[in-house]
């Protein structure tokens, strides 16, 4: 016996030394994780956060009477028809009498976002009695003017090296000094949809655009799914070859690269079904197709860690195999099936290649209403915004790939308070 | 034949039941019932009466087939993919296996009790009105109220639990949650209660408690009861049924099996040589 424990006592160390090797090795993985993780969010919320502000500029406006060739008594048509860009350009000019010259007066224009003649149009119809007077009003600014304003525009670049010229320094230079330019929270990125010009571009429609998509994928999914997974692990005969078959395919479909789905999508549900293109619904069959084999493998996985004592107590009071199912196995399994479900969710919304292959990738500037109108969404908004040469679509990239890592965030917070809540009612 | 035990090779004949497999006034009776999982033979022929308002102990070495005769009865083998059974069980004088007869049914009948204590993830009043719902025994909240508090009763849980009855099944202790299934068994009131080793998991307090409890339900129901005790066999059977390696070798009166058994292979079951 004594020789023993000296034999035990002289590995001890060894077995220390091990064991605290191991910690070491697990401390430095997480450490390298977490050190990535935040050096990704950092990165993004730098080049994002500008994108929740935007530069306004304010210009005096004479709402001319003659300009917008309005009579004393003027028809409701002829208020919307007038042209609103003839006297922001004239009071444009009348501010910065040094414009000269067609190359000048055309960048002068572009000191205010195309948006402007819309947003004060809506103002001359909404007030009428401004006809005629001059009004101090506040419009975005163009993308160059915002890049600049947020310090991305070197001014001691040679001149052909900016994208704004000396004159046009002159101008901005002056605007600031008149306290006429100032940076805002971005509404319009919350509230607008796609748009080709940088200042005027929202993710409100790709918002939407995920939404429904993920409402159609988790209508669709979550049914199909979860009756699939109690089947097979319920119901279904077991040793049975075609059971196997169709496990062995199920696990074989969670493996395959998610663009082939787009690909299915696109030939039998555009092309076999006439599913429209683009659209919510057809991203939320093709998702669905792809979320199927990650909520059936898990919910299986939560069935499976039922105790089985639990279904011999139900049928042995006379529950039906049915009945036992949906009364006790499901329920007991319903947070793992949740999280499988959610885990499956947020795969699908972070999804990209199978929605380019389905026309999901159009520019589309409208927010969709319903899941037959056109749409994008948000990580192929992404994709798109990074494509684009324009300066300030760096920083709306950044600020939509914040969105979407917002959404994920909620969707696993919502996870973990559904789990939490399923699992008090045991 | 051989057989082995502890080791040894006992060249002992199981040719026929010995003792009296066969009574009256049986609840339950079983014919040359043979089972089989897949290709291995759990139970070689079988015969037994089941008496009424009697307990009922099936006793023997572990993996002799009294488990799998009991779970016959209520056809809980029916959730055993490779599981065939021949023979006739008959209860009442009715084939339970007859393809007309409902194993649902069959089960509101013939209730049962696990080895270990199996409480749904509910609470204590659900747990005890889930049968009764099931199976639409109370028309409505009062009703079941009342059955719930008289199945409780019933099963001695009542008075450790009346200000718990919305809290977790799960939570009670090993004995309580078994007496919990007791009573969750006997809400439906059935004809016969199984019960696979309901002691197994319990201190000898606990056990007590469930075996008062069996005897005292014995009034009412037919009991059958697995169990690896022989003390408790002792204790609370009217009848015992020996099984020896799939083989019902023995049935008789309680008293004569522990005082006089007929078979070497009881002797030395109940004798402690073996087992």
């Amino acid at each position: 016996m004594i020789s023993n424990t000296k034999k035990i006592q002289a590995k001890l160390a060894k077995r220390y030394a091990k064991e605290k090797r191991f910690r070491i090795y697990g401390l430095s993985a997480i450490a390298v994780s977490v050190a990535f993780l935040s050096l990704l969010i950092i990165n993004i919320s730098i080049t994002g956060f500008p994108a929740f502000q935007q530069t306004y500029i304010n210009i005096d406006i004479d709402i001319d009477r003659k300009l917008l060739k309005l009579d004393a008594q003027y028809s409701e048509e002829a208020l919307f028809k007038a042209n609103y860009r003839k006297i922001i350009n004239q009071s444009l000019n009348t501010m910065f009498p040094s414009a000269k010259g067609r190359k000048q007066k055309k960048a002068l224009r572009q000191l205010v976002s195309k948006s402007a003649v819309y947003q004060l149009r809506d103002f001359v119809i909404n007030n009428p009695d401004t006809i005629g007077t001059r009004q101090s009003l506040w419009f975005l600014a163009r993308d160059d003017v915002d890049v600049f304003m947020k310090g991305n525009i070197n001014r001691d670049l040679p001149e052909s090296e900016r994208r704004l010229k000396n004159f046009q320094l002159v101008w901005i230079d002056k605007l600031l000094a008149e306290n006429r330019l100032e940076k805002r929270f971005n509404i319009t990125f919350f509230t607008q949809g796609d748009s080709r010009e940088p200042e005027q571009a929202g993710i409100k429609g790709a918002m939407m655009g995920s939404l429904l998509t993920m409402l159609v994928t988790m209508l669709l999914s979550f049914p199909i799914g979860v009756s699939a997974a109690v089947y097979l692990e319920e119901f279904a005969p077991k040793n049975n070859k075609w059971v196997d078959i169709i496990e062995i395919n199920i696990n074989n479909l969670a493996a395959v690269p998610s663009i082939v789905f787009g690909l299915l999508g696109l030939a039998v549900f555009i092309g076999f079904f006439g599913v429209p293109r683009s659209v919510p619904l057809i991203g939320g069959l093709v998702l669905t197709l792809m979320t199927l084999p990650t909520i059936i493998i898990s919910s299986r996985a939560a069935l499976k860690a039922v105790p089985p004592s639990i279904r011999e107590a139900a049928l042995g009071l006379g529950a039906s195999r049915v009945q036992t199912t949906f009364h006790h196995v499901v329920p007991a399994a319903m947070p793992g099936i949740l999280t499988g479900t959610i885990i499956g969710m947020a795969q699908a919304l972070g999804e990209t290649a199978p929605l380019l292959m389905i026309g999901m990738v159009a520019f589309i500037a409208d927010v969709p209403q319903g899941i037959t109108d056109p749409a994008t969404v948000l990580p192929v908004q992404i994709y798109l915004w990074s494509d684009s040469p324009e300066r300030a679509f760096t920083e709306k990239t950044s600020a939509a790939i914040m969105v979407l890592l917002g959404f994920l965030v909620v969707m696993n917070f919502l996870a973990v308070i559904m789990r939490k809540k399923f699992e008090k009612k045991w | 034949m051989i057989n082995k035990q502890n080791g040894e090779e006992f060249d002992i004949e199981i040719d026929k039941t010995v003792g009296k497999p066969f009574i009256d006034d049986a609840k339950f009776s079983t014919r040359n019932v043979e089972v089989f999982y897949g290709d291995k033979q759990a139970i070689f022929d079988a015969s037994i009466d089941i008496g009424k308002n009697q307990i009922t102990a099936m006793i023997g070495p572990s993996g002799c087939g009294k488990s799998t005769l009991l779970r016959c009865l209520n056809r809980m083998n029916d959730t055993i993919q490779d599981c065939r059974i021949s023979g006739a069980i008959k209860l009442d004088g009715e084939d339970i296996y007859q393809k007309h007869q409902d194993p649902v049914l069959l089960r509101a009948r013939v209730g049962m009790v696990f080895q270990k204590p199996n409480p749904f993830p509910k609470s204590i009043y659900d747990n005890v009105a889930y049968g009764a719902k099931l199976h639409g025994l109370a028309s409505n909240k009062i009703e079941l109220d009342a059955l719930v508090e008289k199945s409780l009763i019933r099963a001695g849980l009542f008075k450790e639990v009346k200000d718990l009855l919305h809290k977790p099944g799960t939570g009670l202790s090993g004995g309580q949650q078994q007496r919990l299934c007791i009573a969750r068994t006997i809400a439906i009131d059935p004809e016969v209660i199984l019960m696979d080793e309901p002691t197994s998991a319990l201190d000898p307090i606990a056990t007590a408690v469930i075996e008062e409890l069996m005897i005292s339900l014995s009034k009412k129901y037919t009991i059958v009861i697995v169990t690896h005790s022989m003390q408790q066999a002792a204790r609370v059977s009217q009848r015992t049924a020996y099984f020896h390696m799939g083989h019902l070798v023995e049935v008789n009166k309680t008293n004569t099996v522990f005082t006089n058994p007929e078979h070497q292979l009881t002797e030395n079951y109940i004798t402690g040589r073996f087992g």
